[in-house]
């Protein structure tokens, strides 16, 4: 992070404010098209939008109450085949950002020419309250996160502690609000990229020392205040997640929490880092003649349909939890209400740890499956012993 | 005889081409012995094992999965034994989280000429599984 900065201030609140200096952005040509969720015309819900005309930008919605598309995914739509022509910002949450930081380590998606912009997040409201009545909704999204109250929020939000800039610093822009009076805002760069955009959005000629003065309280406040709230989500975190575990191991209660699973695959589909053109859990290895399915249900006394339901999902795992952000969308998907999102989550974060990595903060550090070190993981190396202790037992 | 029938473990024992099946090789040359309920699969390189074909037996029917590669630095593709001790890891991490024994899989190198390891191997995991019991998974319809 750059000392380059800027406080953002409006009186009728920080989101105009931002919305007005993305404008800016785009009539001083710093960027050519900005991708940012809007309110959709019928009103009731959000999606993005590639927008090029400035006028539009009065609709957006920098920070919606809901996450109907994860916006690693659409950003992962748009440039997917190659490095975009023009220059384009893409204001997302922070685990949006980081979704689609691990998409161009995998090679889907080309992030050369898009600056992504995030912004302090309070988290969103679980789609299926939002759609009951989005008025309402709405009114209890702004509420809520005004006060960084996360009760209403998903789940997942609920114990995200990756809701910053400090905890995502592969983006290239901040919009820190935690901590700032009401009505401000500072925009921090986090990349050399964000930091050109600063640089050229700077219109000088004021004085520059009271203004540095400024935005240096200002930057402290809001990292001081990051830093707290860091340390008690993480602490939440940790107790949920180990109340969780609680719940779902062993092979009895893992089958109880996922008996209700009908086999949509909806979460797959939503998942932001499951990119997969043919998903092996849809494809013809699992779709095997009937003889296979009367011989496991001889072995087993019987053989659910539809079958594989748990191999779909440990094996999903096993192909997305080490690019796991933790964003829940797996979750708002699911007809059925199984906390797919937090199992995952916590799959995820545990994986993760073994293997030192983090999903989405780096766009250096390598991806733990195409990596590796000569010295390492050796307690899951079996040790060989000539003769191990049951053995001797065996031979007398 | 006991009237119980005693519990003998379903075990897949995974190897790749060039050093695990090796080891087996080199234990048929030697007439070594290793029990009949163990099960040798062979695959290329343990580096292209995906971790979907660990997970599947054990929840379709295996008790234990045991993998053997070449050790570090004899790798005939230069590291896929060492991409495979992270994808076991990532195995292992997955399956601890669900509470579903991670040490129902071992990962342990075996080289060409190490037909006694080979053996060995298979029969010291065989009896670890057979201490540890059926893989409750097996049984289970609603899988």
């Amino acid at each position: 992070m750059s000392d380059n900065g800027i406080v953002l201030a409006a009186e009728d609140g920080v989101e105009a404010a931002f919305i007005g200096w993305l404008k800016e952005t785009l009539n001083k040509n710093i960027f050519d098209a900005l991708l940012i969720p809007v309110g959709t015309p019928a009103g009731d819900s959000f999606a993005y939008l590639l927008l090029q005309e400035p006028a539009i930008l009065d609709s957006a919605s920098p920070l919606p109450p809901v996450m109907p598309v994860q916006g690693g995914k659409a950003i992962g739509r748009l440039t997917m085949r190659e490095n975009p022509s023009k220059r384009i910002a893409a204001v997302v949450r922070p685990c949006e950002a980081r979704a689609a930081i691990e998409l161009s380590k995998l090679e889907q998606a080309h992030l050369d020419n898009v600056c992504l912009i995030t912004l302090d997040c309070p988290g969103v409201l679980p789609l299926a309250d939002y759609l009951v009545d989005p008025v309402a909704g709405a009114a209890r999204f702004k509420e809520a996160s005004a006060q960084w109250d996360r009760s209403p929020m998903r789940p997942t939000c609920q114990v995200c502690d990756h809701f910053s800039l400090r905890q995502a610093p592969g983006c290239d822009l901040h919009v820190g609000t935690l901590g700032c009076p009401d009505g401000t805002a500072v925009v921090v760069a986090g990349s050399s990229k964000g930091d050109h955009v600063l640089e050229q959005m700077d219109m000088g000629g004021q004085d520059e020392d009271e203004q540095a003065d400024f935005l240096n309280t200002a930057v402290t406040d809001w990292g001081t205040q990051v830093e707290q709230v860091e340390e008690a989500q993480t602490e939440r975190r940790r107790q949920a997640q180990e109340d969780l575990r609680e719940e779902i191991a062993g092979a009895e209660k893992l089958l109880g929490v996922f008996s209700s699973c009908i086999n949509c695959h909806n979460c797959q589909r939503v998942c932001p880092v499951c990119y997969c053109r043919q998903c092996y859990f849809e494809s013809a290895a699992l779709k095997l003649p009937a003889e296979n399915y009367l011989a496991r249900a001889e072995r087993k006394g019987a053989l659910r349909f539809s079958p594989d339901t748990l191999l779909f999902h440990i094996g999903r795992a096993s192909h997305m939890a080490l690019s796991c952000v933790s964003c829940g969308a797996c979750e708002d998907a699911c007809p059925m209400d199984i906390p797919v999102g937090q199992v995952f989550s916590l799959l995820g974060d545990r994986a993760q740890k073994a293997l030192g990595y983090v999903a989405g903060t780096s766009l250096e550090d390598p991806l733990p499956l195409v990596s590796y070190e000569m010295d390492e993981l050796h307690e899951v190396e079996q040790p060989y012993v000539e003769v191990y202790p049951n053995q001797e037992v065996q031979d007398a | 005889m006991s009237e119980e029938r005693e519990f003998v473990p379903k075990i897949v024992y995974f190897m790749c081409s060039w050093c695990g099946t090796g080891g087996a090789e080199t234990a048929a040359a030697h007439h070594l012995r290793y029990p009949e309920n163990v099960i040798p699969s062979r695959v290329n390189c343990t580096g292209a094992l995906p971790a979907v074909h660990v997970i599947r037996p054990l929840i379709e029917g295996a008790d234990g999965v045991v993998i053997s590669g070449c050790h570090p630095g004899d790798c005939h593709y230069d590291d896929g034994n060492f991409r495979a001790r992270r994808r076991v890891a990532l195995v292992k991490s997955l399956l601890d989280t669900l509470g579903l024994e991670p040490e129902r899989v071992w990962f342990r190198y075996v080289a060409h000429g190490e037909g006694r390891r080979f053996v060995d191997t298979a029969a010291e995991f065989n009896d670890h599984i057979t201490r540890l019991g059926p893989n409750p998974l097996k049984t289970r319809s609603d899988t």
